[in-house]
């Protein structure tokens, strides 16, 4: 029996399968290296870089909530420099293809890191991140404003060859609108979802749980969620798109394939089961094989019909 | 899972045989999977109180507070748990010396580890406890002190069991000078002399502390090692997702030793700090 084909073709890149990981859930992907041969991976999703060194929010950053968990870290990274100078090197050993997520604060900053992202070393990808909740400026702002996310894809358009990914925040009224918006910019690939904002209280402290109040919410609760953006943004714009947002199994990750995704980001399911990415896979080829599909790519999409 | 063990107070024992023992050391902790449903979704940290090597067992104790823990209280011996481990950096154990192990509540039982792991003809171990009451110390483990024949001191906030007060008040007393092998404990005299290495009567062995417990008690801890001059480990406890140093959820504050704040993740470059480096208030 032939195996499944699991390639996957996004824009300009292709993968040796579907399965990702999602950024802020795997480290710079070293962490998990522990567990699995991270090359194993569709690719990685490194954590989100601002151009200074950013220490994040106060403890606790994190909370659970009924069926996920908020968190409040507030893209704690090294820094631009730190991570061309310290980080990308050891990404460059691990022998996957690596997804750069950046973060800024003016469309400079924007523009200044996708320059600096060299295209020729394991960086497959920018995804650009208009969708972070966790910080006052910037983030979200840039995310919900279609002007402002146009204005951000179009200043990093002009400074890299490499792919870009938009991530969509999750947190706005019209989504499509969003992902027409960063396919006018000159995005590649839409990924979608970012975390819901939302927080909890301390019913014995009567106060928010979380150090910055409010924080984005992931895991499965927010996955009808996710499946129901990559089902509107797949009839809307003609973008591949990398469906992310509550996938901790392989059926979630069948799910959003079939609402039109072409591949599938794993977040906060990487915390509860580390080998989660590599079950979904194999689910995957598992599923395509019982239902005669040859290719995993068939099956992008097939809720439309 | 072999055990799983109320005994009082809410507090459960959980002996588990797996992989994990056989490089687990005093202060690391085990990342636990409560239960196989979405709700609750995160592991549960617990650190490790003992570990037996040649039988692969360790033994982890919890308080049940939550949805999670209760969640625990189900397991059953004979069932099997998703247990990632041993994860995080420990305690020093020195091989000399004077160690005192300063405990609050159930901060005791990463104390433990530390404390069997501890030789005991080459250092002199004391171990400072303090808890809510009498009946809460008896439930947690006082038995397991004494079958572990150490010295040791208790403090109860309601008086009801040792010195009448705060465990640091045990701590004051046992690193002032005037009374370094810690005898008038209970009398709890004023703090030692700033920069003073304290010495044991025979006047040759330098003390070390390690201490587990709430925030604060570990605050006024690392403030009375400081003023003493005696170096200080301490344990540190935050809410965490991943518990491998990937989500950056359980961040705490350090200030290298050029003075400079920065970032250090309690599940992978602690749980065990050095008390002197630990920033403890990031708002002042």
């Amino acid at each position: 029996m032939k195996p499944v084909d699991l390639t996957t073709r996004l824009a300009g890149l292709t993968l040796k399968n579907p399965v990702m990981t999602a950024s802020g859930t795997y480290g710079f992907g070293e962490e998990y290296a522990a567990f699995y041969d991270p090359s194993r991976l569709g690719a990685i999703t490194v954590k989100g870089i601002t151009p200074l060194p950013r220490r994040g929010n106060p403890a606790p950053r994190v909370v659970e909530t009924p069926s996920g968990m908020l968190n409040a870290v507030g893209l704690e990274n090294p820094g631009l420099d730190e991570f061309l100078t310290t980080y990308l090197p050891r990404l460059e050993k691990l022998k996957t293809p690596v997804i750069v997520n950046i973060s800024g604060f003016s469309l400079d900053d924007y523009a200044l890191m996708a320059a600096a992202l060299p295209e020729d070393s394991c960086i497959a990808a920018v995804e650009v991140n208009i969708s972070c909740p966790n910080i006052k400026q910037g983030g979200l702002a840039f995310g919900t404003d279609p002007k402002s996310a146009e204005a951000v894809l179009s200043a990093t358009r002009k400074n890299t060859k490499l792919p870009l990914i938009a991530k969509l925040s999750p947190n706005v009224t019209d989504i499509v609108t969003l992902a027409k918006a960063v396919e006018n910019g000159g995005a590649d690939i839409i990924s979608l979802i970012n975390t819901l904002l939302g927080m909890r209280i301390d019913i014995k402290t009567r106060k928010p749980v979380l150090g910055n109040i409010m924080g984005g919410l992931s895991g499965p609760a927010v996955l009808p969620v996710a499946v129901r953006m990559v089902y509107q943004v797949y009839q809307a714009v003609r973008l591949p798109i990398i469906g992310m947002g509550g996938i901790s199994t392989w059926q979630d990750a069948v799910e959003f394939m079939l609402a039109g995704a072409s591949a599938v980001s794993v977040g906060t399911a990487n915390f509860v089961n580390p080998l989660a990415p590599l079950e979904i896979i194999d689910g995957l080829a598992e599923y395509c094989r019982q239902n005669g599909f040859t290719a995993v790519r068939e099956i992008v999409g097939l809720a439309h019909r | 899972m072999l055990e799983n063990r109320s005994l009082g107070s809410a507090i459960y024992r959980l002996v588990l045989k797996g992989a994990v023992a056989a490089t687990a050391r005093p202060g690391q902790f085990v990342h636990v999977q409560v239960g196989t449903a979405t709700d609750p979704l995160l592991r549960r940290p617990f650190s490790i109180a003992g570990i037996d090597r040649p039988k692969g067992e360790v033994t982890i104790y919890y308080r049940v507070t939550g949805r999670g823990t209760a969640l625990l209280t189900r397991v059953r011996a004979g069932e099997t748990l998703s247990v990632i481990g041993p994860v995080g950096k420990g305690f020093t154990v020195p091989a000399a010396g004077e160690l005192l192990l300063v405990a609050g509540g159930i901060g005791l039982f990463p104390l433990l580890a530390l404390l069997a792991a501890v030789d005991r003809l080459a250092v002199r171990v004391k171990v400072l406890w303090g808890g809510e009451n009498r009946r809460f110390l008896e439930d947690v483990g006082r038995a397991t002190l004494f079958q572990m024949g150490v010295d040791y001191a208790v403090a109860t906030v309601d008086g009801s069991m040792g010195h009448p007060g705060l465990v640091t008040d045990l701590l004051q007393a046992a690193l002032a000078p005037e009374t370094a092998a810690g005898q008038q404990a209970e009398s709890a005299p004023s703090g030692g002399q700033a920069g003073a290495l304290v010495k044991s009567p025979e006047g040759r062995t330098a003390i070390t502390v390690a201490a587990c417990g709430p925030k604060g008690m570990l605050q006024a801890v690392a403030a009375c090692c400081g003023r003493a001059g005696v170096p200080v480990e301490v344990s540190l406890e935050e809410r965490m997702a991943c518990g491998i140093g990937a989500c950056l959820g359980c961040a705490c504050l350090v200030r290298t030793a050029e003075g400079t704040p920065v970032r250090r993740r309690v599940c992978k470059d602690g749980p065990v700090f050095d008390g002197r480096e630990v920033v403890w208030d990031e708002t002042g």
